[in-house]
């Protein structure tokens, strides 16, 4: 992939894209790139912990309270961000518009930065709802957030409403739909009217689910909508198919949530039909992974030369592989075995690292050097490339490997402590994977500043179209 | 209606559609849920109790231990089976989703050692060689000498700055104590 990728000579600047649109997009991606090292750090020093218990024994560095920081902040901080500013370019250029309000999504974009540097602090100092996981925040970190979301939802709706062609193109509906069904769930999971005593795990399990599915999910899916196609030169293999999977996945992903609950008091109807319709959710994810894997089809020597490419390949094969293992674990016997496990930490880094990590940076990528003009070096890019998937296949396989050891171990009837000894050694291989993502995370920042936008860059080609109209 | 040309349309409906799943399967079920009462013989905690709760929340205990027996047998050593009316007086309840260390529904009988507990908390591995589960040395304090009103943790030499000196608990090691051991499953007489 790297021998044979050439700088492209004539790249140029778009002159398509609103400056400052551009530039808020890329302080969005920026500011992403700086939460996604502070949250490798958290979570390297939290499998560091495992090893070595005893390493950095102050109070705000504790396992406990740096495991939310470390989920919070990869969370809203880098995965949010850093595809709500690749999507503030594609919403309007798919919409053959500019950006509605460029300021607004400025100010929407401190509201997080914000929300995330108080989550981190309130965290660290041990001030958290307690282990509802990723609704830890105190409620002003979370008013912070919400307000940040409605705002660039609303931007980002009305960019679409002032759309200069008839139709909504896929990627805006998977779009809008992720501001509005994040927007719904991130009020219903704060909301205490329905959740006392058992109440508040059916609503925990509705939370954690759809925030990643109906979030994430279609976050990521919206953006490789776009850029896939565009960076092969195709259209998408099927739009139906891509209609297809946005209803559908709205109809089963939102219905599994009680599924990390399994064999608890929660009633065995909701239990049943989550596990049912994780099944379901074979429908969207091949429709979605399906659709996406077919316009790859045949591109075999594009996707040799492109950086982008490998990138959004390998996140499209992950959420494939994602989405089935989470339909296997619901299973009751799989759960049997898995749940309370280190399997489910596994899964949800094949989920936010193999699938949405690896969109987000194909994404930026594949777009962000035809906003600036500017190229990364290629060997830079390879090495991301590399390091983070290796660092990513070593994580996974033995932090599931681990899952598995735990789980024999109980049903075997060992003492608890068996299980902790026989996940040990996997947890060193999880650390040494977990080093290389942090290495290549390194890296991707160093990329993406050589890709920063420079005011000059953008401005010279606009000046010309404008003299040759006047 | 068309969802290729109308953006408002597009968004009421899945707005709508997402709000009415939202009801069936979470709203719904958890206000069906929220207002089951206490078993009978459940005891409200005392208030030194729940103030240690709110430290096993601050500290995040709850990211490696569970409490939510399931009707299993690999979770027999645990208690019986965790019922709806357990968690009822609970706000958040702490059913939780990793088991990196054991679950604690009804640690206080299985473990009802107040020394152990403190030293535990101290250096688990003062307890339990292979244990990777953190230590909380900020709610000790290790001096030269204790005054008659603190409570001394019999903490081995090896995990002391200094030879010769002692571990005294502050109040929050206590409370959290306090919290552990009035983890006792209400029995149902059965």
């Amino acid at each position: 992939m790297v021998r044979s990728r050439i700088r492209d000579p004539s790249l140029q600047a778009s002159t398509a894209a609103d400056p400052a649109a551009v530039r808020v997009a890329f302080e969005f991606i920026l500011s992403a790139t700086f939460w996604l090292l502070i949250g490798t750090a958290a979570g390297l020093l939290i499998a560091l912990k495992l090893n070595w218990p005893d390493f950095l024994d102050v109070s705000w560095l504790s396992f406990g309270r740096v495991r939310p920081i470390h989920t919070n902040t990869v969370f809203w901080g880098w995965s949010s961000m850093a595809l709500v500013g690749a999507a503030l370019y594609i919403v309007p250029r798919t919409s053959r518009t500019q950006l509605w309000s460029p300021a607004l999504a400025r100010i929407s974009l401190w509201l997080w930065n914000a929300a995330l540097a108080l989550g981190l602090v309130t965290l660290a100092g041990g001030v958290t709802r307690g282990p509802q996981e990723y609704r830890e925040w105190v409620w002003p970190v979370a008013v912070l957030f919400g307000a940040g979301l409605v705002a660039t939802g609303v931007n980002l709706y009305q960019t679409v409403a002032r759309r200069g062609i008839a139709e909504i193109y896929i990627s805006n509906w998977y779009i809008l739909g992720a501001f509005v069904w994040l927007t719904i769930l991130f009020v219903t999971g704060y909301l205490p009217f329905y959740q006392n005593g058992l109440g508040n795990i059916v609503i925990q399990g509705y939370y954690m689910h759809t925030a990643v599915g109906m979030w994430f999910t279609m976050l990521s899916l919206g953006v490789a909508y776009y850029a896939i196609p565009r960076l092969l030169g195709r259209p998408i293999y099927s739009y139906a198919l891509g209609v297809l999977g946005f209803w559908t996945n709205m109809l089963f992903y939102t219905v599994i949530g009680a599924h990390h609950f399994i064999f608890s008091p929660v009633q065995w109807w909701l239990q049943t039909t989550a596990i049912l319709f994780s099944v379901g959710m074979m429908v969207p994810v091949w429709t979605g992974a399906g659709n996406l894997l077919l316009t790859f089809r045949g591109s075999r020597s594009a996707v040799q030369r492109s950086y982008a490419l490998p990138f959004l390949l390998v996140g499209i094969a992950f959420y494939a592989i994602a989405s089935m293992q989470g339909t296997m674990e619901a299973f009751r016997t799989a759960n049997i075995y898995w749940h309370f496990t280190n399997f489910t930490i596994g899964h949800s880094h094949v989920a936010m690292y193999g699938f949405v990590a690896m969109v987000a940076w194909g994404v930026i990528y594949g777009l962000l050097p035809r906003l600036s003009g500017r190229e990364p070096h290629p060997v830079a890019v390879g090495a991301h490339f590399w390091i983070a998937f290796i660092g990513f296949l070593v994580y996974v396989v033995s932090i599931s490997i681990a899952g598995v050891l735990q789980g024999f171990s109980w049903v075997a009837g060992e003492s608890f402590i068996a299980s902790v000894a026989a996940a040990e050694p996997m947890w060193l291989w999880r650390t040494v994977g977990g080093s290389l993502m942090a290495a290549s995370h390194l890296i991707f920042a160093w990329n993406l500043w050589v890709m920063r936008p420079r005011p000059q860059a953008r401005e010279a080609p606009r000046l010309e179209v404008a003299e040759a109209s006047a | 209606m068309n969802f290729h040309t109308n953006h408002r349309l597009l968004v009421a409906f899945a707005a709508f559609g997402y709000l009415g799943l939202t009801y069936l399967i979470a709203i719904g079920p958890a206000m069906s849920l929220q207002d089951t009462p206490p078993l009978p013989g459940a005891q409200v905690r005392s208030e030194r109790a729940e103030a240690g709760r709110a430290l096993y929340l601050a500290e995040g205990c709850g990211f490696c231990h569970t409490q939510f027996v399931r009707d299993l047998p690999m979770d027999q050593p645990y208690g019986r089976q965790s019922l709806a009316e357990d968690y009822a007086l609970e706000n958040p309840p702490l059913l939780g989703t990793q088991r990196t260390g054991p679950d604690l529904s009804d640690v206080g009988r299985r473990q009802p050692s107040k020394t152990w507990h403190l030293l535990h908390l101290y250096n688990p591995r003062a307890v339990v060689p292979q244990s990777v589960m953190p230590g909380y040395p900020w709610y000790f304090e290790e001096k030269a000498q204790a005054t008659e009103r603190e409570v001394t943790v019999p903490v081995p030499e090896r995990f002391l700055a200094a030879p010769g000196n002692v571990v005294v608990a502050k109040q929050q090691a206590l409370d959290l104590v306090e919290y552990l051991l009035a983890l006792r499953q209400v029995e149902l007489g059965l």
